[in-house]
């Protein structure tokens, strides 16, 4: 599986029809938040809901989150859910999926790695996908709620409405990539040394249902986050492991070993490269 | 005699797939694909909380089961002593 080019699937529900776009002129985005406001910068004439994660995730401790961009009446919001949503899209090979559009009927999109397929609404979403390997988020029409793994959510209502407007009752992602780090020594130690750091997230060890390839199990991660630190949502990590992952030092060693160039200078710049963007969208 | 890994308290699962994340890095890999444990996901509606069950692979037995044992936060599985 290749990481270092970004590559996004753009699904246009108005013509049934998806493309898988490389993305290389938005590499300066990191992933993640940065990513999904470029990408709504380029689709915004078609009212896109972009998920996406960052480099690290799939690869590193607490970094298990997935960003969501939208805009709801205007108003950017960038929203992340927890679950196992990240892993399975890191592993299927996309940065992110932009969903453009709006079906005329209720569907459910599964994913697998690129392709997609659109299924018809009464399709048990839950025979979609490989068990083990998938992601399942379905969208509850009677509760009015988006669940992953039907437990992890969202703040707030933006993406239920997003969802729905759109017609979508679900969405199943399968990801069957796998990566080889070419310096592996480098990279499991890494991941050790973070790992080690489990005492600076800001969470205690609970009794919930975790996120993928974090260990905490704490009971914040069933509600997701809404807004927070660029560089931490860029990647796409977990909110309660800022400490970690605001580190200039720590993320550019983690890009590094699993083949990225950037440079201090990318990191340190990224802030300012969304809040233009955001100033151009709102 | 040679020793097994075990799944000793299936219920404690919390889904986390550090298990599947770490044998998949003895192998020299990340990812999915592949994995000797999969973490299987089911939802029944009368709980609040998904259900998690870990799918080991006997072949898990021919790597470092101790790490894979260790790594997990919630000491789901136990490692004993083969019985033939």
């Amino acid at each position: 599986m290749e990481i270092v080019n970004k590559k996004a699937l753009i699904v246009d529900l108005n013509k049934r029809s998806s493309e898988v776009k490389g993305l290389p002129d938005l590499r300066v985005y990191i992933g993640g938040l940065g990513l999904g406001l470029a990408l709504y910068e380029m689709y915004r004439d078609k009212d896109p809901v972009i998920f996406s994660v960052g480099p690290l995730n799939g690869f590193f401790p607490f970094a298990s989150k997935t960003s969501i961009v939208l805009s709801d009446d205007g108003v950017m919001e960038d929203l992340y859910i927890g679950g196992n949503l990240s892993t399975r899209m890191k592993f299927s090979g996309l940065d992110s999926i932009v969903i453009c559009g709006r079906s005329e009927d209720r569907v459910i999109l599964d994913i697998s790695n690129t392709s997609v397929s659109i299924k018809t609404s009464d399709m048990d979403i839950n025979t979609l996908g490989l068990p083990g390997k998938r992601s399942i988020l379905s969208v509850d029409y009677e509760k009015n709620n988006v669940l992953v793994q039907s437990y992890f959510s969202t703040p707030d209502y933006f993406l239920y409405k997003t969802l729905s407007e759109k017609n979508i009752m679900g969405m199943v992602v399968t990801g069957t990539e796998f990566h080889k780090p070419n310096n592996f020594s480098d990279y499991e130690n890494l991941y050790q040394n973070i790992l080690n750091k489990i005492n600076e997230v800001r969470v205690e060890k609970g009794i919930y249902p975790s996120c993928s390839n974090c260990p905490m199990g704490c009971g914040k991660s069933k509600f997701g986050e809404i807004g927070g630190n660029v560089l931490v949502h860029s990647l796409v990590s977990c909110h309660y492991a800022d400490k970690i992952y605001s580190d200039l030092g720590i993320v550019f060693s983690c890009l590094n070993v699993l083949g990225y160039d950037y440079t201090h200078e990318d990191l340190e710049n990224l802030p300012v490269i969304v809040e233009e963007t955001l100033k151009r969208l709102n | 005699m040679p020793k097994v890994i075990k799944i000793d308290k299936p219920e404690d699962c919390n889904g986390c797939e550090m298990c599947v994340f770490e044998i998949q890095r003895q192998l020299e890999k990340v990812g999915l694909e592949g994995s000797l444990i999969r973490i299987l996901t089911k939802h029944d509606n009368g709980y609040e909380y998904p259900v998690f069950t870990p799918d080991v692979d006997p072949r898990t037995n021919t790597i470092n089961i101790e790490r894979i044992k260790k790594i997990c936060p919630k000491m789901v599985f136990e490692i004993e002593e083969e019985i033939k």
